[in-house]
């Protein structure tokens, strides 16, 4: 390939211009590298903090305008998250799926606690299942002190260390696993609610951030009753005959007939009741009558209970297409017309995770300008390479070389640089972050310590972001190779005629 | 008389530069004959390069036809001008034109090096043929020095070796004696001779040194972009003048051939 060695012999011999353009090839690869490397690190510490500890990969959530944290921040709006109405329906489609691991459904929101008459912090919570909890996130819960709740428990919360920590230093009573705790919370429709719980034990997330380590787990129904939802605590509920009947057969809109005789209403959230059961659900025989008849004065409606949630978290099994889960998802979430909202762990977590996100778009978009910089520069100086070669390239022309030949050596020219100076970039790139994990990277405040996922990043060797680096610089240097092969193939062999 | 490899007809270059025309030659017609050895001669300006450069393919003429090795230039496209260069025309330049990151035995290698190994050459052979007309240019002891390295009549020798290494019909060489001091000029020419005899290459070369000119032995006078003389050598030193229609006699040379006696 004379080419090549045209190519390979030329950047010998153009030692200099050579170096002005490998050094500005290397550097940017060095630079792509570890930034990349950097933000892979940030993004893949709190994909896997949220994802294997709070949000799983997707999540749906109850109808909302906003994107709404898995703690329940919701952009725009300070009321609590509206309950998934057709939850049941979700979790069915989403266990027919192979692609589906498990599913976890739960309740958050923000609550007060005290002791006593005395009020002494907030924090988040999330209302669980803690069977079900601790199976979807196996291994971000350990006990500190206390034991896990069983089923048969009376409501109980698992105090975070943070809570416990605050509670303890604002009490004169010593917290521990058994002291009853008062839990506040502001509800949409109920007012304030209080409630007391029974602390069952202390408890540790083992990937957490200062806000996550913070966040308390009560028992489902507490958090339901704290949020303003229907507890189902008691099981089925005991209705009257008048109750049965006014959920089965009465007609709200009778009452203003004879007010409004000419005028049909439509009102919203038809044939459904207040509990968050739809008539469809409730077992009572067409002639309810009849079975009433025989009854004593409560009826036992025997309903298929779906208690009120807020979110269904999802994982997906590993090595599956989220993207298509979550595209699939929003279809059938579509389909059932409730305005659930569907979103992915970055909407889940937070600003933490979007500003990682933010971060990398803000970074290709630097390097993107920086490329368009770097590509301008390059171009002069293969240009101005290709302009002091005249006579060469017009005296290989002349002797017979076809203008495939000029493009190719330009082209291996090129490419030879941005192999020897990727090769040297990613070297260096990798003693650089060879260096920053042994030394890590400490997180001057809180919003960092979140993004690093800890007081100190240590960032991790990316193959991707070398893959990526390498690339984007090899794009980059054909890009400005592009003009002055152009200047080159069109150079005439007549050139080599006239003199130096 | 052999066979003619080179006619131009009638042949015309105007050059533009900015808005200013330049006819660099016009009404040029001349023949050239396989195996000769032919000079174009001429001062500086009067279009002996736009010749070397229409025949040699790497220009094309305003009007008027080329003709080269049986081709007609003007019919030709970029790649079938090129490969005609790559196969029938050696060059060997003023300034030598050495590719400066190859070494000698690559630099005289190149124009094989453009081409794959033909079906019924080995490289062996490639590599006898490209060794051989190092040793007959006399540098086999610096085959692997860089041109750099090497005098001006050193390179020049290394420019010959390379025109012919693809055993081309024609060579041109533009004032290949001009860069070099006198006797190193007439040693380059010797050499030229000696390969034209050794190979029936025909050589053609522009100079506008007189001493040089005589060595021809078809020898074609420009001025002002139009043949002023165009005559045959013969074995006996006279000598024939071949294009009538173009021919001024010059006075003072040793044309004294007869008038109208076309080639």
């Amino acid at each position: 390939m004379i080419s090549a060695r045209l190519a390979w012999r030329n950047i010998c011999l153009h030692r200099k211009k050579s170096l002005i353009i490998g050094l500005i090839m290397g550097f940017g690869i060095l630079i792509l590298f570890v930034g990349n490397s950097l933000i892979d690190t940030t993004i893949s510490g709190l994909r896997r903090m949220f994802v294997e500890g709070y949000t799983g990969d997707l999540m749906v959530t109850g109808p909302t305008e906003f994107s709404t944290t898995v703690l329940g921040e919701t952009a725009g709006s300070e009321e609590v998250l509206p309950h998934i109405a057709q939850i049941k329906k979700y979790e069915d489609f989403l266990e027919a799926r192979q692609d589906v691991a498990s599913i976890l459904p739960i309740l958050s929101g923000q609550v007060s606690f005290g002791i006593g008459e005395e009020e002494l912090g907030s924090g988040y919570c999330f209302g669980v299942n803690i069977f079900d909890y601790r199976a979807f996130f196996p291994d971000n819960l350990t006990l500190v002190s206390g034991e896990w709740p069983k089923e048969s428990d009376e409501p109980w919360v698992l105090l975070s260390e943070p809570t416990y920590a605050l509670l303890q230093q604002s009490s004169d009573i010593e917290v521990k696993p058994g002291t009853k705790i008062i839990m506040t919370a502001l509800a949409n429709s109920a007012g304030t609610v209080i409630r007391e719980v029974s602390v069952k034990g202390i408890i540790k997330f083992n990937q957490s951030n200062a806000q996550l380590s913070g966040i308390t787990l009560v028992d489902a129904d507490t958090m339901r009753d704290l949020l303003g939802f229907a507890s189902l605590r008691d099981g089925a509920p005991q209705l009257s005959e008048h109750e049965a009947a006014f959920l089965t057969d009465f007609d709200p809109d009778s009452l203003f007939d004879n007010l409004f005789a000419s005028q049909t209403i439509t009102t919203e959230g038809e044939g459904q009741s207040e509990l968050g059961l739809e008539p469809s659900q409730l077992d009572i025989p067409e002639d309810p009558g009849q079975e009433i008849s025989q009854a004593s004065s409560t009826t036992t409606v025997i309903a298929e209970i779906v208690p009120a949630w807020q979110f269904l978290l999802i994982r997906a099994k590993n090595g599956s297409n989220t993207s298509k889960l979550l595209d699939d998802l929003e279809a059938f979430s579509e389909e059932l017309g409730d305005g659930d909202r569907v979103q992915d762990w970055i909407a889940g977590a937070g600003k933490v995770a979007r500003t990682a996100v933010t971060i990398r778009l803000v970074f290709d978009l630097l390097v993107a300008v920086i490329a368009v910089v770097v590509v301008m520069i390059m171009m002069n100086v293969l240009v101005i390479s290709v302009n002091e070669r005249l006579h060469e390239i017009g005296t290989l022309r002349a002797i017979g070389a076809k203008r495939h030949v000029v493009r190719s050596m330009i082209l291996y020219e090129t490419t030879f640089m941005v192999l020897i100076a990727g090769a040297v970039g990613l070297i260096l790139g990798y003693i650089l972050l060879l260096i920053m994990g042994k030394v890590g990277i400490r997180a001057p405040n809180l919003f960092f310590e979140a993004l690093f996922g800890g007081e100190i990043l240590r960032p991790l060797i990316s193959i991707g972001a070398a893959g990526r680096a390498f690339f984007w610089v090899l794009a980059m240097a054909l890009v400005a190779s592009w003009y002055p092969t152009r200047v080159a193939v069109r150079i005439e062999p007549v050139v080599a005629m006239r003199g130096d | 008389m052999s066979d003619i490899i080179i006619e131009l007809d009638a042949v015309q270059k105007v050059y533009f530069l900015d808005t200013v025309e330049v006819e660099a030659i016009r009404d040029i017609s001349l023949e050239i004959h396989s195996g000769d050895f032919v000079s174009i001669a001429g001062p500086s300006g009067s279009g002996k390069t736009t010749i070397l450069n229409l025949i040699g393919c790497v220009d094309k003429p305003t009007s008027g036809t080329v003709i080269v090795n049986g081709q007609r230039t003007s019919d030709l496209d970029d790649d079938r001008l090129t490969e005609l260069r790559h196969r029938s025309i050696g060059f060997i330049f003023q300034t030598f034109n050495l590719i400066p990151v190859l070494n000698i035995r690559e630099n005289v290698e190149l124009p094989l090096l453009l081409d794959g190994l033909s079906e019924n050459e080995t490289r062996a052979e490639r590599e006898k043929w490209v060794d051989f007309l190092i040793d007959s240019v006399g540098l086999k002891d610096r085959m692997l020095h860089k041109p750099a390295e090497l005098s001006g009549g050193q390179r020049q020798r290394v420019a010959i070796a390379r025109a012919l290494v693809m055993k081309p019909a024609i060579v041109l060489a533009d004032e290949p004696t001009a860069n070099l001091d006198s006797a190193t000029g007439e040693s380059i020419l010797r050499l030229m001779r000696k390969m034209n005899e050794t190979f029936g290459t025909t050589f053609i070369f522009s100079t506008h040194d007189p001493d040089i000119v005589e060595e021809a032995d078809h020898i074609i006078r420009l001025k002002d972009g139009i043949i002023v003389e165009d005559f045959r050598i013969n074995e006996d030193r006279s000598g024939d003048t071949l294009n009538f229609r173009n021919s001024i006699r010059a006075t003072g040379t040793k044309a004294t051939g007869t008038e109208g006696s076309q080639a």
